[in-house]
């Protein structure tokens, strides 16, 4: 093909490509974004942060200690996560629904032009990439679902940086524009030639507010029936919900062995308990929640000892750390670390017992960890040993 | 100004980067498929999802005036809210070992919440109908 006639191809092409004046719905545009993507900010915002913390709570030594009180911490920051996370769905889609028209702007030809113009589409490239991809693998990790081959721990928390660094790049570059656009009243035409700004504005808060009650409201006391969308209904063996059974942490069949004892490690020897030895031990209660990183909770009332007794035994003291090694044999979360604060906590227990009962398999029979403030999947179930680390 | 956005800025690439490093740290096929996820979502939303709602906009033009608020209100609502709930109503985690996972009548929720939306969007366009008619009596609406 000539060179003439490829350009005319190129051209007719081009001319069927819409631009962005041909978007006329005057409802897109400054305001609306400016509106929405403040907002879109925030829930952003929210998510990052309480994310960090959240990763931060699952490292083996975190780089901060973190505090161990007061105990619904985790609760309150994983259930902010995931709301923000879902009340971003709908800020997003109509942020970007608002500012469609742009994508087809047309390449500058100057050679200067065109690089700033290929800078700022790959920035919002990677800002649209990153922003989709963490709300989609966020909400399909709440409701266990891995349609993907990457680990979800470690793409989330990388791109998670990429969105909130796009994001704040984003703001850089656009804030003369936003400062305008917030500037200006919401209303600038009559209303009646189709929904106006303020319908729209309102009909996307409304949006948000909905997907968060309804998957998030079971964490509200009273409001657990509104949550229509849940992934738990919160009820469960011994009224606590299961993240991962005995069946499927192939350990069911190990649970009810006469010859299971529990193995204490630290500076000063190893000693092996059975249960008789436990509830020999002197045995204390605590009402503290399970709360998952997928964002639900649930509280139930525990017993058992405390892990500060048990580590003591061996000779833990105030400043060490102990590591809880479960009977799973495989599985990222088969031990933890529980830091120093969180050993000496009065309430940070090996529970044998759960709403006054022996632990449901599921649970964690015969022994588990459960501390305040801690990520569930950190508290280990199925003990089978407990090592004191002098750190 | 000019500071605050020079500050944004730089800590906006230094975030991005971090996160880069941070993803070309992960095992190569995972590192790929990351890519190729990301990619589809703005595949996704620009060649897919946008496209289509402008489509839904030409259609509404054909309706009546007092009508396109409404459903306007209704798209919004129920749009991002269906794609919330598709990992739940498709109950693709649910596990047979596992009972307490995803135990709820995700799709009669999802039908009450449908309800009450096409309510609030029946409030508005009857709303939107007697305000049209009182504005132009007599016009076609």
């Amino acid at each position: 093909m000539s060179e003439r006639a490829l350009r005319g191809v190129a051209a007719r092409l081009d001319a069927r490509i819409p631009r962005p004046e041909s978007f006329t719905s005057d409802l897109r545009g400054e305001r609306t974004t400016a509106h929405v993507g403040v907002w879109l900010g925030v829930a952003f915002a929210v998510a990052f942060a309480t994310g960090l913390y959240s990763h931060a709570a699952q490292l083996a030594t975190p780089p901060l200690a973190l505090p161990a009180a007061p105990s619904r911490l985790y609760q309150v920051t994983q259930g902010l996560h995931v709301a923000a996370g879902t009340a971003a769905v709908p800020l997003l889609l109509v942020k970007l629904w608002s500012v469609f028209p742009r994508l087809f702007v047309r390449p500058p030809g100057r050679p200067r032009a065109l690089a700033v113009h290929l800078l700022e589409r790959g920035s919002v490239a990677l800002l649209v990439g990153s922003a989709v991809f963490q709300l989609v693998t966020g909400l399909a990790n709440s409701a266990q679902w891995y349609p993907w081959s990457f680990g979800f721990v470690g793409a989330h928390y990388a791109l998670a940086w990429v969105a909130a660094g796009s994001v704040v790049l984003h703001v850089a570059v656009k804030l003369p524009v936003v400062r305008r656009a917030l500037g200006e009243p919401v209303e600038r035409t009559a209303a009646g030639t189709g929904p106006s700004r303020r319908t729209l504005l309102g009909a996307t808060w409304l949006s948000a507010a909905i997907a968060v009650v309804a998957t998030s409201a079971a964490e509200v006391p009273g409001l657990r029936r509104v949550a229509l969308l849940a992934v738990r209904s919160g009820e469960g063996p011994q009224g606590v919900p299961v993240n991962r059974s005995a069946v499927g942490a192939a350990v069911a069949g190990l649970l009810d062995d006469p010859a299971w004892r529990l193995r204490v490690v630290g500076p000063g020897g190893a000693v092996e308990l059975s249960i008789a030895d436990l509830e020999a031990m002197p045995q204390h209660g605590a009402d503290l929640p399970i709360a998952c990183v997928e964002g639900w909770s649930a509280s139930g009332r525990w017993g058992g000892v405390r892990v500060r007794d048990v580590a003591a035994l061996v000779g833990g003291g105030p400043g060490d750390d102990v590591v809880v090694r479960s009977l799973q044999t495989r599985g990222a979360y088969r031990e933890s670390r529980l830091p120093a604060n969180f050993v000496q906590h009065p309430d940070s227990l090996l529970a044998l017992r759960l709403a006054g009962e022996p632990l449901h398999p599921d649970h964690g029979r015969p022994c588990r960890l459960i501390a305040p403030g801690r990520p569930g999947v950190l508290q280990t179930k199925w003990v089978r040993e407990v090592q004191v680390v002098t750190t | 100004m000019r500071t605050v956005r020079s500050v944004l800025g730089l800590a906006g690439v230094a975030g991005v980067g971090y996160g880069l490093l941070r993803l070309l740290r992960l095992p190569g096929d995972q590192v790929v498929a990351v890519v190729v996820w990301a990619a589809g979502g703005v595949v996704g939303h620009d060649g897919v999802l946008a496209p289509a709602v402008v489509a839904l906009g030409v259609a509404a033009t054909l309706l009546a005036r007092w009508a396109r608020p409404a459903l306007a209100v209704l798209l919004v609502v129920l749009g991002p809210l269906t794609l919330v709930a598709v990992p739940v109503l498709g109950r693709f985690g649910a596990r047979p070992d596992n009972p307490t996972l995803l135990d709820r009548p995700y799709l009669a929720g999802w039908l009450a919440i449908v309800g009450g939306a096409l309510l609030v969007a029946l409030g508005v366009a009857l709303r939107d109908r007697r305000r049209l008619r009182r504005a132009e009596p007599g016009a076609p609406s």
